[in-house]
């Protein structure tokens, strides 16, 4: 069977069929639905599958020829959660929304690091046994206060216009004051993204006419307000943790 | 293949092999072994074509949940577990990397027409020539634009549309290079 070189393509001496096809998936040279389309007539196909596997037999050489890098700590106990080892967190209140919880969970554990790295508080066991299955790895960007402690982590979804913000739960300060987030351009002056929560982890929605704004290089910070008039036009106090996003 | 000249078959990657029989029992213990024994080898082997670290590891928990799922089907008489793992880490990395969005380009392909190999495998120079294989010696003795590609698109996992572009030569000819040059490495691989 030839499916895989068009008559026009093909050159005398060209390996043709299967064995190329193998030698290519395993080359790594085929497009997305090539790939697909082999990975499942390899099973089925037990010749094909054969073949591919001695492919791999062939290139194995170059398979150890890579630097060993060491996964970060949080590799490990995502396998065993992804593999229902470990029993999962209490069922949170808003489940049906899995993807909030799931990045929220993938936050909470940055929260946690985050925390740690800062000499803050020891990892909460419940945030890191939370389920996280597939995700779109974000970055994040941590806000400190100005003695160097994590106080939030910002996750932002530049496509849908939504920030995460997982605070590390502190008091507030007395005053009566709520924490309120900013959004610093480049060279800009700071623009309101509206109340933020000492204690738990929430999603803002920014405002379609500052969603540029919320771009690398750009800083978050948060200030302590009134909470009425929040969004305000511009902070009245000064910034009591900041963060500088370095990409999205 | 019936014989595997090239599976080293030193006792680290003998252990591996008797993880993996212990993992397709069921061995928690020895999967976690595992784990340690080859997770950095893995990250490496997905960062090579994955170079975002977050997706790269990602996929790697993706490899060892598929390690857990399938050791069943490992057999050290068809390969061996470190080229097993491996390959699974590879093609999860190469398939993660076809569905982001359009990636930050490799670097153009230049080809050299000397006869030294003009992009040796990575490492590879850190490497004792005893660690010099079939493979190196086959792929030296094609022309250098089909041992350029093919190693280009070994290592990064570049399709033949990128590959074109990065080297700047029409579709149809690399991918005639590049089948060409298979069908000479395998034939030498077997000779």
């Amino acid at each position: 069977m030839n499916t895989t070189v068009s008559p026009s393509e093909q050159e005398p001496g060209e390996p043709t069929g299967d064995d190329l096809r193998a030698a290519e998936y395993v080359l790594g040279v085929l497009d997305a639905a090539e790939r697909r389309e082999v990975q499942q007539r390899m099973i089925d196909d037990a010749s094909l599958a054969r073949r591919v596997e001695e492919w791999e037999q062939r290139f194995a050489p170059w398979l150890s020829r890579v630097a060993a890098v060491e996964p970060s700590a949080l590799v490990w106990p995502r396998i065993t959660q992804r593999l229902g080892w470990r029993t999962a967190a209490a069922k949170p209140a808003l489940r049906d929304n899995a993807a909030f919880w799931r990045r929220t969970a993938a936050l909470a554990t940055a929260a946690a690091l985050a925390a740690v790295a800062f000499g803050l508080t020891r990892p909460q066991p419940a945030v890191t046994t939370v389920a996280g299955e597939e995700q779109a790895a974000r970055p994040v960007t941590v806000l400190a206060r100005d003695n160097g402690a994590a106080a939030w982590i910002a996750r932002v979804d530049a496509a849908r216009g939504k920030v995460l913000m997982v605070p590390v739960p502190s008091p507030l300060d007395g005053s009566g004051r709520v924490n309120e987030l900013w959004i610093i351009p480049v060279g800009g002056t700071p623009h309101s993204l509206g109340f933020l929560s000492n204690d738990k982890a929430h999603t803002i929605d920014v405002p379609a006419g500052l969603r540029n704004a919320v771009a690398a290089g750009a800083i978050f910070a948060v200030t302590l307000e009134d909470q009425s008039g929040i969004p305000h036009a511009a902070p009245s106090s000064p910034i009591v943790a900041k963060g500088s996003i370095q990409s999205i | 293949m019936d014989s595997n000249p090239q599976q080293l078959r030193d006792p680290a990657n003998a252990a591996i092999d008797d993880l993996l029989y212990k993992v397709a029992a069921g061995d928690r213990s020895a999967f976690e072994q595992l784990y340690r024994s080859t997770a950095s080898r893995l990250l490496g082997t997905c960062l090579r074509v994955l170079p975002d670290r977050l997706e790269a590891e990602d996929v790697l928990q993706e490899v060892f949940v598929t390690a857990w799922n399938k050791a069943s089907q490992f057999d050290a008489q068809r390969s061996g577990g470190m080229t097993w793992l491996a390959s699974i880490a590879r093609h999860r990395a190469i398939d993660r990397l076809r569905g982001l969005p359009a990636q930050a380009a490799h670097a153009p392909i230049e080809f050299a027409e000397t006869t030294a190999d003009p992009a040796p495998a990575p490492a590879a120079a850190a490497e004792a020539d005893a660690e010099r294989t079939r493979l190196d010696d086959c792929l030296q003795r094609l022309e250098p634009k089909r041992r350029t590609l093919i190693n280009s698109a070994f290592f990064d996992g570049s399709t033949y549309e990128e590959l074109a572009r990065r080297c700047g030569s029409p579709l149809g000819s690399v991918k005639s290079w590049i089948r060409r040059g298979l069908l000479q490495l395998r034939t030498c691989l077997e000779s």
